[in-house]
């Protein structure tokens, strides 16, 4: 029984041996990727000067055309991500900081995205990599209820999102393939769909009265001198509950939206 | 609890530090510590149905000492007949009234009669299908006098309820198990680490292989009708592997559980893919559920006896009894009507026993033809697996039209942001490792077993699959 139990053992730690190994492979071919995807790019980059930056969800990367702000001679670059919340949105904006960015202005997108102050799992996931690179992530996870495993367990964010940065994510980084979410300046255009109808139901959707990572941009543009312009983005006509944006209005009637 | 959860990471190396430092004493107290956590791994489920389970038990378990006491024949029958009724009934109460109920209505309403059947609100126990066929092989062993009824209630229920195999089988027989549960168990640790190398080798199956090739099947199969020919065959192809790694994988953890605990469970499946004909894949897969009908459906039937007819009506009775066995649904009808129509040709010829050795592979014309009939066999199982993934009839019929039918085989993208033929490869790799270790049980253990156990915790950490699947397919059944 000794025997067996020295084996288990010996797996055991041939088990976290392994974890350790692959958690350190992959972390360094997350911090080599560059034209993955925006968060790795604002992540390995250096200071940069922009005009104009778009923050925001899907509705913010599929209606704002950069070109259109570099045709008026304004750098721009949208930095909207499909399924974002603004958990995210905040966090992008701090990373860009943090590398000393120079952002004259931040147009957010802020309309269903400020019914929630969650982190949106599959946009989240992608900041993970750089957990134990960058302050910014680490303490934006710590108050997340499993920032523990994410944080101590080695390999265990790999796993758990394994979707979004498992050993797929890790191959396509590692031969340096190339994804379309950098083209058109981050603009990304959705493509005409025959039956194209979005007929979403948002009557049961309210925004919260203080967001607090609208809020948390919002300060973030004051403190670095940003012009901080919120906007709320054109809704397909067949969408049920468009008195959301009325109840947007009437719960930040204060603010600039 | 899954076997590939954190909870069962957590209950298997209580109850095994328990079974061997506590309760060693003697198969008395083993059996009863192994009853305890049976039953607490089953109620992790559904705890309501561990009366079901408790019944199920106390019934066969009284019915078959009945049974051996009985001194008229009219007595055993009695209490023979009311096992089989009773044990059936609650099969067929769970798992197919609502099938027949619907059926039935289906029916009625084309011949212009318009009926709403009445239907049970229930879920599937879990495990019901295995239970219910260890119970019955017991009590028809005891009638048929293969076998003396079991006094010892703790260990007839453990034969029950054991639970590695309650949830999913492998379906054991009593002259098989409880044997092994009569005497105590010694701590072997050779057979030990057999166990832990088949658990890895498992799991290495389930959460590398199934749960992967899962993710692309069902992308597949839910969207056929907008999938190109290359996209289905591969759809169909990955099924196959998800149901092998799935199903497999599952009994490769319960029996390499077991030995943990000192039992040999049966052996369920052995390669079955490299089969080279459709009699030796039954051979091969889910052997013990192949084995269980052969003798208690098909040779009470008169097996081969009484000329080619009865074989021929045997072997379609069996098969699509085995596949209504599997669920409900008219696909699981005709999947075992498929794998009837293969065997057709074989019981023409005579032929249905000529694979019996071992597969050899040489620089010969012979081997040419092996490998050629293990690939046609394992195309004719693809097939028959459309059937059996598929929602309906006319989905499956569909799907298979169209693989022929659209004509294009480039690579497409599918909706889960990812290319139809980026799995191929593993699958390969997987394929070529079972085939090298196909004399042996799991291919971890032997030379190199530290290097080899490295690679399959390597391969379960880096390309398992955690966020989309977990559970078992046969489970549900």
């Amino acid at each position: 029984m000794k025997k067996f139990l020295l084996y288990i053992l010996g797996i055991f730690l041939l088990t976290v041996l392994i974890a350790v190994i692959l958690d350190g492979f992959y972390t360094y071919v997350f911090m080599q990727s560059r034209n993955r995807g925006k968060i790795e790019t604002v992540f390995n980059s250096t200071a940069k000067k922009y005009d104009v930056v778009i923050l925001g969800s899907s509705r913010a990367n599929n209606h704002f055309v950069s070109q259109m702000f570099e045709d008026k001679g304004l750098k721009t670059f949208n930095y909207g991500m499909s399924g974002g919340h603004l958990f995210e949105a905040s966090l992008m904006l701090k990373l860009m900081i943090e590398r000393k960015y120079e952002i004259k202005n931040v147009i957010l997108e802020a309309d269903l995205n400020l019914a929630s102050d969650h982190q949106a799992e599959g946009i989240a996931a992608l900041f993970l990599p750089y957990i134990h690179n960058s302050e910014i992530i680490k303490e934006r996870y710590k108050n997340e209820s499993n920032f523990n495993e994410l944080y101590y367990i080695p390999f265990y964010r790999y796993v758990k999102y394994d979707g979004k940065i498992g050993w797929r994510e890790t191959f396509f980084t590692l031969i340096h393939k190339k994804t379309n979410s950098l083209d058109n300046l981050g603009y990304h255009p959705l493509e005409k769909h025959k039956n194209g109808n979005m007929k979403n139901n948002i009557v049961n959707l309210n925004p919260l009265p203080n967001n607090k990572y609208y809020e948390e941009i919002k300060s973030i543009c004051k403190k670095n001198n940003i012009n901080f312009i919120p906007v709320m983005t054109p809704m397909c006509e067949n969408v049920v509950g468009m008195n959301y944006f009325d109840k947007v209005k009437k719960a930040y009637r204060n603010s600039q939206l | 609890m899954f076997f590939n959860s954190l909870a069962f990471a957590i209950f298997l190396p209580i109850v095994f530090f328990l079974y061997w430092f506590v309760f060693n004493k003697t198969k008395s107290t083993q059996n009863a510590l192994l009853i305890v956590a049976s039953y607490y791994f089953y109620s992790c489920w559904d705890w309501r149905f561990l009366f079901l389970l408790v019944f199920s038990t106390f019934l066969d378990y009284f019915t078959g000492i009945q049974i051996e006491k009985s001194n008229s024949e009219k007595k055993r029958k009695f209490w023979f007949w009311l096992s089989i009724l009773v044990n059936l009934g609650f099969l067929g109460i769970f798992k197919y009234y609502n099938f027949f109920a619907i059926s039935f209505a289906e029916m009625f309403t084309s011949f212009g009669f318009k009926v709403s059947p009445f239907l049970l609100n229930v879920i599937l126990p879990v495990g019901i299908s295995f239970y219910t066929f260890h119970g019955l092989s017991y009590v028809i062993d005891i009638y048929y006098k293969r076998i003396k009824a079991e006094y010892n209630f703790i260990d007839y229920s453990l034969f029950v309820s054991y639970f590695p195999l309650l949830v999913a089988g492998p379906i054991e027989r009593a002259t098989h198990l409880l044997p092994e549960l009569k005497e105590k168990r010694e701590f072997n640790l050779d057979k030990a680490k057999e166990g832990v190398c088949q658990i890895v080798w498992g799991l290495v199956k389930k959460v590398v292989i199934a749960d992967t090739c899962a993710v692309y099947a069902n992308a597949i199969f839910d969207y056929y009708p907008s999938m190109n020919s290359l996209s289905l065959i591969v759809g169909a192809v990955y099924f196959a592997f998800q149901i092998y790694g799935d199903f497999s994988g599952y009994s490769d953890i319960a029996l390499g559980v077991s030995k943990l605990f000192g039992l040999d469970l049966l052996r369920n499946f052995n390669y079955p893919y490299f089969s080279r004909d459709i009699a030796e894949f039954w051979r091969r897969w889910h052997i013990s559920l192949s084995s269980w009908f052969r003798d208690y459906l098909y040779i009470p039937l008169g097996g081969s006896k009484g000329g080619l007819w009865m074989k021929i009506r045997n072997t379609f009775i069996i098969f699509i009894v085995s596949g209504f066995w599997h669920g409900a649904n008219w696909t699981y009808i005709v999947w075992g009507f498929i794998n009837a129509v293969y065997f057709l040709p074989l019981l023409l010829s005579n032929s249905n026993r000529n694979n019996m050795d071992s597969i050899t592979l040489k620089w010969n014309l012979d081997s040419l033809k092996v490998l050629f009939s293990i690939l046609t066999t394992f195309l004719l199982t693809c097939v028959a697996w459309v059937f059996f993934r598929a929602r309906t009839i006319t989905d499956a019929v569909l799907y298979l039209k169209r693989i022929f039918t659209n004509g294009e085989f480039s690579p497409q993208y599918l909706d889960n942001e990812r290319y139809n033929y980026e799995l191929i490869l593993m699958i390969g790799l997987f394929v070529l490792v079972e085939w090298n270790n196909r004399t042996k049980v799991e291919p971890i253990s032997g030379r190199r077993s530290m290097l080899k156990m490295a690679l399959a915790i390597m391969a379960i950490i880096a390309f398992g699959t955690y966020s989309d699947y977990k559970e078992f397919i046969y489970f549900q059944f």
